[in-house]
């Protein structure tokens, strides 16, 4: 029945109405002609025996009189009735007793009467029925009837019905046609209705309402059931519009978000501002994408903005605008002043906006700008600027991915500073901790020239005093004992000197220098002579030749300066011109005055004119980064053998005085070292004349020392300057004498003191001696001397502080200074 | 072979078909045997007088008598035979065992008229021939059906009377005698008969 779903309706409903009228008609029909048959066969019967038995009345008589004529005559008369084709009577013992046969065929009749009844048989009707004549049979009558016409009624009986519901069916077509109508036209037009929507998706068209039935009913409901849809759809319709909406959004958002990402693991793996801020504006050229980006740094003192990246695709367009890098944007009152307020300021069309800044960005076709701060604790540090040619182009989400962005952004820019200060704070720490392990070394080193030192200066004074007292205070000398006692005391210098000159090691400058002036030439032969084993001796030794040129300047200024500072600098200066010159080479040492306009160097020297010395070597030279670095401490290019404080102590020496210094080097080139000491202002007499002290006179001294060979030497000298002296060997026996002195009436005019003694040091002496007798000076003598000096530990009660070993100009100038003018305040 | 097998099986339904018939046809001609046998080895009585007994019986079966002929319903149909008996026992033999609406069929032979006047049908011998006019003024009115063989009987009052026609034997009817013994005969007999009298008849139309 798959066709009959598949048909439509209307034919559906005619087929129906067809097949049911048919079946119906079929069946009825089917019926009433098996009925027709069994009647027609019944009546047949009962009218052919009927028909016998009428035969069978009429004929008993004459069968009963045994009259055959009268018999055959009855029988004859069914010769009127031609399905009749045969008959015949039997008498009473079975025998023929008349015939009679019709036109058409019969089939044999028996010959002696069969069984009484009706058969069908061979398309005939066989009927026998007895002949009763006073309830006695007297003969039997035989009747065959031929169906043939009777059945060919039949058939035609059954093309008429056929035809009859051919008929039918026409009809019942027609009028199924004109009568499913009312049933399927609602249908066909509710089908129609939903094929529509269901094409056209348009859920707003309703089915018109035919009728009153079911299928009103069922249009309601269809309606209704479209409202229903048509409002889900609407609902449904604008979820969806939302949800893309937020989805759109979402993904924006995410876009942004992987942006951000991307931009903060790039600037995170940088770690200089300039680098950070070029990754931001490429990327934020390149994916957000703006037109037009770059990041400026804040000056707070001068309130303007300096650009310091601008994007790789913004580059021309800066140029146009004078945005390149290093610009100074001046800060106007709107945006940008808001945006160094902390700020995201959004311009969505600066052509509208009558500043400066902005018409500068509009003029080259830029229409939306965002500026976004940069903060970091709460201090705007610099603007991230981006624009765009679309105005108003910047979505809310985009400016807050702006403002997120610049949070990343300032945070790592805050970062990047951060690391760089850590670098260079880590930078100085090792620097400082190489200083200290340095100075710790030297301090050692400096603590154990120190006590070499004063051993030395303790071991040498007598020497000194002797030698001096011998050449001072015998004049029958003869020359050649002159000339040895002048060539000890030079060497006694020279051993002082480098005992001092190891105690450099460890000393500190004074913070107060006291200038005196002093000639540069005088101060350069010196060097020379002194420094004569470096550069001749020792290089002589490894077969190396240095040459070694003075070229000193007539006529040059007086200076002022610390000598021994400056000796020791140059020095220092032709120490490392020699060590530059492994394969021997030429040092010159020149001095010169310079111009007041200064043509020397391109040294930007404040001075109006300057004494110049000159230390040249032809040696390895230096490179750039070498020459920059030479000053610094403990920077040494000579590996262990040097300290890296010689050039060091030169720069500190030159600042001291106020001077200058300029180095030219190039590698192979060899190296110029010049020192640039300021004109004084005033011309200077060339050297303070040193007066010698005049004899004090006799006066009682006090001497403390436990070292024997210096109390006997002093007690020696100083008895022979005329003096009265009393020696003592220890502290406490010192304060015991002068004490006993004083009770005594007999004071010492001044006392000198050891410092360095068991128990009872120079300074509880030189307590004790104040807390006696406040007005009785007291030289301190030590090997320590030059150090405490420099420390400025110039103990309490102390007038007066001499290095060993004693010089006798020293003790007498000494004497003076302290007894002649009125005692000095303390 | 399958067409003969086939004809095979029908001869035998044929055959089985015809034994029933074919047994009672055999059985009749046994009957018809010992009918014919039987009369033959006591008196054979002459074919004619055997039919005409039988139609004397059958003659019975198509006359309605008047209600007063019979005393009862019960009450016998008396056959009476005057004079000479041509039937021998062919008479006995047709009446024996019959009944004529359940009544008994009685013979009686008289060559008295007298004793034959309650009978309800009358064979006249042939030896009456002369004193026909006698016995049927005698029986005039009477409810007695009168049957002879005798030529012109019926002409001369008698109801039927046989005749030979060649071989057959057939008879004519007086149906104004008939209805003058209050007699009502069948038309089946009438239409198998020669009926004369019906001038009186349609003369006495009226009557009736």
């Amino acid at each position: 029945m798959s066709w009959l779903q598949n048909l439509p309706i209307r034919k559906k409903l005619t087929v129906v109405i067809l097949v049911t009228c048919a079946t119906v008609l079929l069946m009825a029909s089917t019926a009433l002609a098996a009925y027709e048959l069994f009647d027609f066969r019944r009546t047949l019967v009962r009218d052919t025996t009927v028909l016998a038995d009428i035969i069978g009345k009429t004929t008993r008589a004459a069968l009963a009189f045994e009259d055959e004529t009268a018999a055959k005559e009855i029988l004859h008369a069914l010769q009127s009735e031609p399905n009749i084709v045969a008959a015949r009577l039997y008498d009473r013992k079975g025998k023929t007793f008349a015939e009679y046969t019709g036109s058409t065929a019969y089939i044999p009749i028996p010959a002696d009467p069969e069984e009484i009844g009706a058969r069908f048989a061979s398309g005939r009707l066989i009927v026998l029925r007895p002949i009763m004549l006073n309830e006695r049979r007297v003969g039997t009558i035989y009747i065959q009837i031929d169906l043939a016409g009777i059945y060919t009624r039949l058939w035609f009986f059954s093309g008429v019905a056929f035809l009859v519901l051919a008929g039918s069916l026409v009809v019942a077509f027609f009028l199924s046609a004109r009568l499913q109508r009312p049933i399927s036209r609602p249908l066909l037009k509710l089908a129609a209705t939903a094929q529509m929507i269901a094409e056209h998706k348009d859920y707003s068209v309703r089915a018109a309402r035919e009728g009153g039935s079911e299928t009103g009913v069922l249009t309601d409901a269809f309606n209704e059931v479209l409202t229903g849809i048509q409002e889900r759809e609407t609902a449904l319709q604008s979820e969806i519009a939302e949800r893309q909406l937020a989805e759109s959004r979402v993904k924006a958002q995410l876009a942004r978000v992987a942006q951000l990402h991307q931009i903060t693991r790039a600037t995170g793996e940088r770690q200089d501002l300039k680098s950070i801020f070029q990754v931001v504006v490429r990327s934020l050229e390149d994916h957000l994408p703006v037109d037009f980006g770059c990041m400026c740094l804040y000056d707070e003192i001068d309130h303007a903005l300096m650009v310091n990246s601008v994007g790789l695709n913004s580059k021309g367009l800066a140029l146009e605008l004078a945005l390149t890098e290093n610009t100074h944007i001046p800060i106007d009152k709107n945006g940008l002043a808001r945006c160094v307020g902390g700020e995201l300021v959004y311009e969505p069309d600066i052509e509208a906006v009558a500043f400066p800044f902005p018409q500068r960005l509009a003029r080259g076709g830029l229409r939306a700008l965002v500026a976004a701060p940069l903060l970091v604790e709460n201090k705007v540090f610099g603007v991230l600027i981006v624009a765009r040619r679309q105005k108003e182009s910047f979505s809310s989400g985009e400016c807050e991915f702006l403002k997120q962005l610049s949070e990343h952004v300032a945070l790592a820019a805050h970062q990047a500073q951060l690391y760089g200060a850590l670098q260079q704070a880590y930078d100085d720490l090792r620097q400082s901790q190489q200083a200290i392990l340095q100075q710790e070394r030297l301090r050692a080193l400096g603590q154990m020239a120190s006590g070499i030192a004063h051993d030395i200066n303790n071991a040498i004074s007598p020497v000194t005093l002797y030698t001096e007292s011998l050449l001072d205070t015998e004049p029958d000398l003869s020359p050649r004992a002159r000339d040895y006692l002048g060539t000890i005391q030079r060497a006694m210098d020279d051993v002082a000197q480098t005992v001092s000159r190891m105690r450099e090691f460890y000393r500190h400058r004074e913070t107060q220098l006291s200038l005196y002036p002093l000639n540069l030439n005088r101060l350069v032969s010196q060097v020379v002579n002194l420094t004569r084993v470096r550069w001749s001796d020792m290089p002589l030794q490894n077969g190396v030749v240095i040459d070694m040129h003075s070229e000193l300047a007539e006529e040059l200024p007086a200076i002022l300066g610390v000598e021994s500072e400056i000796r020791e600098a140059l020095t220092n200066l032709v120490f490392n011109a020699v060590d530059a010159m492994p394969e021997g080479g030429t040092l010159t040492v020149r001095t010169l005055v310079a111009d007041p306009a200064p043509a020397v160097s391109d040294s930007q020297s404040p001075f109006p004119g300057a004494v110049v010395v000159e230390v040249t070597d032809t040696g390895v030279g230096m490179d750039e980064d070498t020459r920059r670095r030479c000053l610094e401490p403990f920077f040494t290019t000579k590996g262990e053998r040097g300290t890296g404080l010689g050039l060091a102590m030169v720069y500190g020496t030159v600042r001291r005085h106020n001077a200058d210094i300029e180095i030219d080097s190039s590698p192979g080139q060899g190296s110029t070292f010049r020192l640039l000491f300021p004109l004084p202002s005033a011309p200077l007499q060339e050297e303070m004349v040193i007066t010698p002290a005049p004899a004090m006179g006799r006066l009682r001294l006090l001497v403390i020392d436990d070292d024997p060979l210096i109390l006997k030497s002093l007690s020696d000298i100083l008895t022979a300057e005329g003096h009265d002296v009393v020696t003592v060997p220890g502290g406490q026996a010192g304060i015991d004498a002068f004490n006993d002195a004083l009770t005594h009436a007999q004071p010492f005019a001044i006392v000198i003191t050891d410092l360095g003694m068991p128990y009872v040091d120079g300074r509880k002496v030189a307590a004790a001696i104040k807390a006696a007798s406040l007005n009785t000076p007291v030289v301190l003598l030590t090997g320590w001397g030059e150090r405490m000096a420099a420390e400025g530990d110039v103990p309490e009660h102390v007038d007066r502080v001499l290095s060993k070993p004693p010089k006798l100009g020293e003790l007498r100038a000494a004497f003076f200074e302290l007894l002649v003018p009125p005692p000095p305040t303390p | 072979m399958i067409q003969a097998g086939l004809g095979a099986v029908h001869a035998l339904t044929d055959s089985e078909k015809r034994a029933h018939p074919f047994v009672s046809w055999f059985a009749a001609a046994v009957l018809l045997l010992a009918l014919v046998c039987a009369p033959a080895s006591a008196q054979p009585p002459a074919r004619e007088y055997q039919v005409k007994a039988v139609f004397l019986f059958n003659f019975l079966q198509f006359v309605e008598w008047p209600k007063d002929a019979f005393d009862n319903p019960r009450a016998p149909v008396r056959i009476g035979v005057l004079g000479e008996d041509p039937f021998g026992a062919a008479l006995d033999a047709a009446v024996r065992g019959e009944t004529i609406d359940h009544r008994p069929l009685v013979v009686r032979r008289s060559n008295r008229i007298e004793d034959l006047e309650d009978c309800h049908m009358l064979f006249v011998g042939g030896d009456l021939r002369h004193r026909l006019e006698g016995v049927l003024s005698r029986l005039s009115s009477q409810p007695i059906l009168t049957v002879s063989e005798i030529d012109g009987f019926a002409r001369h009052g008698g109801v039927i009377a046989f005749y030979q026609d060649g071989k057959k034997v057939r008879f004519e009817i007086n149906i104004a005698a008939a209805r003058h013994h209050r007699l009502k005969l069948s038309s089946e007999l009438l239409s198998l008969g020669r009926v004369i009298g019906t001038d009186a008849l349609t003369e006495g139309g009226p009557d009736t």
